[in-house]
């Protein structure tokens, strides 16, 4: 009866312990969790913020899941070495798990903020559930807060506080809003929108140093163009890195995340990787990438589980996207967004003033590679699908950047029953 | 990078294109948009398969043959679509004819006395017409034969004739067949009545029945209200006269009071146009700092103003709302017909002040001011005063006229066509029994925004031309063509050799402007002048009819009394018959036996101009001229 | 089991489902009396159009695995195994749109709903009119449906029926029958050259 190990508990080591168990309902699943014991939805921690959703919605599976699934779980424990030979793993307490399968599926942490005083009370990142907790114990007696960061995290920490009535200046380094996610006209709807709420934005701004108050929290920081922002509040929001601090790069080969083939096994047998931590394929990218999302982490589990418990499946790649609601506005984008340069994409984008909509389409010959839509997102979902399937867009291509576009356009000409 | 909306596949009109972008910064709706919203159009509705006449209904009916196949009353689809079609018949006629009819009203109120802004200009036309009606001019003044004409005309309306006066203009040949088929219309009000009659539900099931009666009824408005409406505007306001003028939103000026004329009976905009040109509206115009007032026209209303006065016209049916868009206009005024409700919209989002004008013809957000031909000149100098006043409050910020405006020859009614051709239409005989000349074409109608506007018509006319084929216009065709510079002396370059010769001897340009919509009637009385000279049926004549973008139901009556009166007539959209292939094969083809003549339904405008040269050497061969067949 | 089955080649674009549809997930169930509701009802099956304006019922394909749920953030949309149907909690949807991002249909949207607490704005899709089939009753869209486009059946069985109808289609091509609907697609095929006419070529 094979034992399967799985470091984390997020939602790559969740979905492939279901699919082990539906492929193997006797093998031993266990689970070392750093965090909650419950698994939980941490895109979802963003809404808590907003007060959309509260801490009791964070849990994406009911309170006897473990019992349900039959695992076992260790938590507030971290995975600190691995032993292939032994085929063993050591957690942060001390104990020694064995195992016949490995699933790394550790996440990602955020990159740290390297300010003289980043260490200060009132200093936080949004990647947990604990985050908010602080955040949200921190905000009696904010009247400022600072964000830093200009990508996701960082507008939906503003979002999240300007929604709870904390006025935010944001301060993004370099480039403009969402920079990585959307184009430069995407990113300047989204920065009005939140202007209009009552967010500051500076472009090329960083913090050099926060000063405390007595308390040692943080009440001031000071910034490289020579100014100086009262603040209570730092929220720090400069992306994530994949958490594989635990392992040795001599023994499973990593790059910025830890490789996977197809099967989501990393360079040892027996030894798989999903989620955040892991790097696999960019379908629209064409290139290795580690697509640290949600809907990506779903699928490599997935697949890594079903590998795991012996049936073999192979995973054609990931694919970047996004959707955040920032008030009245939707933007979702789906793979490539900002492409390079002379190499041949064809570049398509249509505003409707009237309607309040902006869409631009990335095409590489007859494929859909990348789109971002900002409102009315109901049909990414067809466009994210032509993305990732490399369904063949003959004809006119235009015909996806109207206001009507659906499902129908995709169509052969000569329909069938669906 | 393309960052725009590809505008050049909704119009080839450069003014519209440039005026869609700046709707679209300004957040301006336009057709095109509510267009794309209404996709997909519903099918049952677009092939006649649907049925709103009863309440046990409504009804619609399965062309797939599993669903329903006859409505609660057992109207089959040959009923359904027969009664649907027939209605929008009576709708066209009725729009035509009541145009006409406020016309007469306007000419028995001069006959009283009682319309100060209307006089009598042309007597000899009145004489004229009054003989055709059998009033005997003799000694009479014209105020007295205006009133007998008005009452004979009135009389044309009702029931109480055998047949309307008017017919008696077509050819032998044409009224004997009509009397043999039963379909010589006898009032026109009547015939439209009994349109409605019959499509009642229990009336007359036959639907070859209910097609005949639709030609009669179409007749009705070809031979009766229309042609009482061109004639009767002739007689009030003249008869057009060669001109040249101007056209597409260039027409507008960045420094004078804009006032646009929409829709198209001149009753309303005649008065407009003295009360533009009056002293004191021009000094008033020039204390508000404006340097004139400039009066343009579009769809219709432009058309017989453009006819009659060498007035502007700033554009056709699909180009109404962007007209506005310019943010130049102080004030349009409408009358009625083709106005689409939602082009106050459009003027809210700038200072445009909207003016209705008829008590039948009523929009949101607009002012209604009413006229009628006691108070016309009295209202027209109050409206041109509110224009002059709403100059103050342009935003010359927002104004943008994005073309410069093209030259173009009007005003080509039948007189003055014979009158070109030197009294009689006898060169233009010879120049097709030559050969020089294949025939004649009279393209009509209207934009749809489900073809590229006037796409459909410069496209076909370029080829047309090109083959030696004369083009004679009417309504937003006739903007189409001269906005694409068809009608000037530079035009006959695109000509064949045979009519660029014919032309260039006689000082005209390849493609006429016979007028506005209701004008169509114009190419029935020239067509059964030639037919009466060359003594054949109008069906014998190397010509055809085509409307490549119509939309609405008076081109469908338009099409029908072409068709009833021998013109074979090419339709760009397929009008909604397709639910039974019993009537598209009637319409497309039986119909040759029964009136010589048939529909032909082609959205591409090369491939109809094929279809069109063929017919025209196919008519051309029975003739026993020579032909390329 | 039997299912709603989506033969686009049979619409027509006459949008009746839709008001049907709303209809259906009223309170009222009478179409009149549900456009005065508040909330207002609205559709789940939308009738989009092609290039050249092809009538195109869309709706719920009821996917396994459904790629809405893998996305949901909260795990809010769940399978009913009895019914075959993929269900949205609208109490456990927080509006997030990751849905948006996984249908490849485009089929749900956001709005609020007799069915969400008052005043929330949830993701909205096909329930397969389960209220209706507890009553005895069809599918509102199919029940409204007069040309044949959705049907409900076992899905075998619409399988059979389009294996038939290949079948004749390829014996109508070799010249034996006409097609199905002649005035259809005429009214289709100046549709399509219509809109081929209006392409601006280069």
């Amino acid at each position: 009866m094979p034992k399967h190990l799985i470091i984390g508990n997020g939602i790559a080591g969740v979905s492939a312990a279901e699919a082990i168990r539906a492929l193997d309902p006797e093998g031993g699943i266990t689970f070392i969790a750093r965090e909650e014991l419950l698994p939980y939805s941490r895109p979802m921690i963003s809404n808590v913020l907003a007060g959309s959703a509260d801490f009791s919605q964070l849990p994406i599976r009911g309170p006897d899941f473990y019992q349900d699934l039959g695992a076992e779980v260790v938590t507030g424990q971290e995975a600190v070495t691995l032993d292939l030979e032994d085929r063993t793993v050591t957690t942060s307490s001390g104990a020694q798990k064995d195992f016949d399968t490995l699933l790394i599926a550790s996440g990602a942490d955020p990159r740290k903020l390297k300010a003289k005083g980043a260490g200060a009370k009132g200093v936080f990142y949004l990647r947990s559930a604990d985050d908010v907790r602080g955040i949200l114990r921190a905000l009696p007696g904010t009247t400022h807060a600072l964000v830093l960061g200009g990508g996701l995290v960082g507008f939906k920490a503003a979002y999240g506080l300007l929604s709870r009535g904390v006025p935010v200046t944001m301060l993004i380094a370099s480039g403009y809003p969402l920079s990585l996610q959307v184009d430069a006209e995407a990113g300047a709807m989204i920065q009005a929108e939140l202007v209009k709420h009552g967010l500051s934005v500076e472009v090329g701004v960083e913090v050099t140093a926060l000063e405390t108050d007595t308390a040692g929290r943080v009440s001031r920081a000071q910034l490289s163009d020579g100014g100086a922002l009262d603040c209570q509040l730092v929220v720090v929001g400069k992306g994530v890195w994949p958490s594989l601090g635990f392992i040795d790069p001599d023994q499973i080969t990593v790059d910025a995340g830890v490789l996977v083939d197809d099967h989501m096994m990393t360079s040892r047998q027996g030894v798989y990787a999903a989620g955040d931590v892991a790097e696999h394929f960019d379908l629209a990218r064409g290139t290795r990438w580690v697509n640290a999302i949600w809907p990506v982490a779903v699928e490599m589990g997935r697949i890594a589980g079903m590998n795991m418990a012996g049936r073999k499946v192979a995973y054609r790649g990931g694919l970047s996207r996004n959707v955040i609601r920032i008030f009245d506005l939707d933007v979702l984008t789906a793979g490539l967004v900002n492409p390079p340069e002379g190499e041949g994409y064809q570049v398509m984008a249509r505003r409707n003033e009237r309607l309040g909509i902006y869409r631009k389409l990335v095409f590489k010959d007859d494929h859909l590679m990348g789109a971002t839509l900002v409102g009315q997102v109901e049909q990414g979902g067809v466009l994210m699908n032509a993305v990732s399937g490399r369904m063949p867009i003959s004809g006119d291509k235009e015909r996806l950047l109207e206001p009507g576009f659906n499902y129908a356009y995709l169509q052969p000409e000569t329909a069938q029953a669906a | 990078m393309s960052y725009k909306t590809d505008y050049a596949d909704l119009s080839i009109v450069t003014d519209t294109q440039l005026m869609l972008e700046k709707a679209a910064g300004d957040q301006v709706e336009t057709v095109w948009d509510r267009f794309q919203a209404q996709q997909p159009h519903c099918g049952f509705c677009e092939m006649g398969l649907s049925c709103r006449i009863c309440i046990m209904g409504p009804c619609r009916i399965d062309p797939f043959g599993e669903g329903p196949q006859k409505g609660v009353c057992g109207a089959d689809a040959e009923i359904m679509v027969a009664r649907n079609l027939g209605r929008m018949i009576a709708a066209g006629a009725a729009s035509h004819s009541d145009h006409g009819r406020d016309l007469v009203e306007v000419l028995a109120k001069v006959a009283q006395g009682k319309a100060p802004g209307y006089s009598i200009k042309e007597p000899e036309k009145l004489k004229a017409v009054a003989a055709e009606y059998g009033i005997d001019s003799e000694g009479k003044d014209d105020l007295a034969i205006a009133g007998e004409l008005a009452d004979a005309m009135f009389e044309d309306y009702g029931s109480r004739k055998k047949s309307i006066a008017l017919i008696s203009r077509a050819p032998q040949q044409r009224q004997e067949l009509w009397d043999k088929l039963g379909i010589t219309p006898r009032g026109i009000d009547r015939e439209t009545s009994e349109m409605m009659h019959r499509t009642h539900m229990g009336v007359d099931n036959d639907w070859v029945s209910i097609l005949l009666h639709g030609m009669r009824n179409a007749l009705s408005d070809g031979w009766g209200g229309s042609m009482i409406a061109t004639e009767v505007s002739d007689i009030l306001f003249g008869i057009p006269q060669p001109a040249t003028s101007t056209v597409n939103l260039g027409v507008l000026k960045d420094d004078q009071v804009n006032i646009i004329v929409h829709g198209h009976n001149p009753v309303v905009s005649e008065t407009i146009v003295a009360a533009t040109q009056s002293p004191e509206m021009l000094r008033l115009a020039e204390e508000a700092g404006a340097k004139g007032i400039n009066l343009a026209g579009v769809c219709c209303t432009g058309n017989e103003l453009m006819m009659r006065h060498g007035m502007p016209m700033a554009g056709n049916h699909l180009s109404t709302e962007l007209t506005l868009v310019t943010g130049a206009v102080e004030m349009m005024i409408v009358d009625y017909q083709c106005i689409m409700p939602a082009i106050s919209d459009a003027a809210a989002c700038y200072h445009t002040k909207m003016i209705s004008t008829s008590d039948k013809a009523k929009f949101p957000g607009m002012e209604h001011h009413e006229f009628h031909p006691e108070n016309a000149q009295e209202k027209a100098n109050d409206l041109v005063r509110l224009a002059v006043e709403n100059f103050a409050n342009r935003d010359q910020n927002k104004v943008y006229i994005p073309v410069e405006p093209q030259e173009v020859v009007c005003g080509m009614s039948i007189e003055a066509i014979i009158g070109a051709l030197g009294g009689s239409a006898g060169p233009l005989i010879d120049a097709i029994k030559a050969g020089k000349i294949r025939g004649a074409v009279g393209i009509v109608g209207c934009n749809n925004p489900r073809i590229k506007q006037d796409h459909g018509h410069v496209e076909l006319t370029n080829r047309l031309i090109a083959n030696d084929i004369l083009v004679v216009d009417t309504g937003c065709v006739s903007v189409a063509h001269a906005r694409a510079g068809l009608k000037t002396a530079e035009a006959l370059a695109k000509a064949g050799p045979g009519l660029q010769e014919v032309c260039g001897a006689l000082g005209i340009p390849p493609v006429l402007h016979l007028g506005s919509c209701v004008d169509n009637v114009r190419i029935l009385v020239l067509l059964s002048a030639l037919a009466n000279t060359l003594g054949c049926d109008i069906s014998d004549l190397p010509v055809a009819g085509s409307a490549p973008e119509w939309y609405s139901e008076k081109a469908a009556t338009i099409g029908c009394y072409f068709v009833a009166s021998g013109v074979f007539t090419h339709l760009g959209p397929m009008p909604p018959v397709t639910g039974s292939m019993k009537i598209v094969e009637l319409l497309t083809a039986g119909l040759e036996d029964v009136v010589g003549a048939t529909f032909a339904v082609e959205p591409d405008p090369e491939k109809a101009a094929e279809i069109i040269s063929a017919h025209i050497e196919k008519k051309r061969e029975a003739l026993g001229l020579d032909s390329r067949a | 089991m039997k299912s709603v089955i989506v033969h686009p080649e049979r619409c027509v674009g006459c949008m009746q489902c839709m008001p049907a549809c709303a209809t259906a997930h009223s309170e009222a169930k009478d179409m009149f009396l549900a456009t005065l509701e508040d909330p207002r009802p609205r559709p789940r099956v939308h009738v989009g159009a092609g290039p050249a304006g092809e009538g195109f019922p869309n709706r719920c394909r009821h996917c396994d695995p459904a790629p809405c749920a893998l996305a949901c953030l909260p795990g809010a949309i769940l399978r009913d195994t009895e019914t075959d149907t993929v269900l949205i909690d609208p109490d456990l949807c927080i509006n997030c749109a990751s849905c948006a991002m996984a249908c490849p249909f485009g089929v749900i949207r956001y709005h609020d709903d007799r069915t969400a607490p008052p005043g929330k704005v949830v993701a909205v899709k096909c329930d397969n009119c389960l209220e209706r089939l507890g009553q005895g009753l069809i599918p509102a869209c199919v029940e409204a449906c007069q040309s044949g486009a959705l049907t409900y059946e076992e899905s075998d069985q619409a399988l059979k029926r389009q294996t038939d109808q290949v079948a004749a289609s390829t014996v109508a091509a070799a010249g034996a029958a006409r097609p199905a609907a002649p005035g259809f697609e005429l009214m289709m095929a100046v549709k399509r050259a219509t809109k081929e006419t209006n392409r601006t070529r280069a």
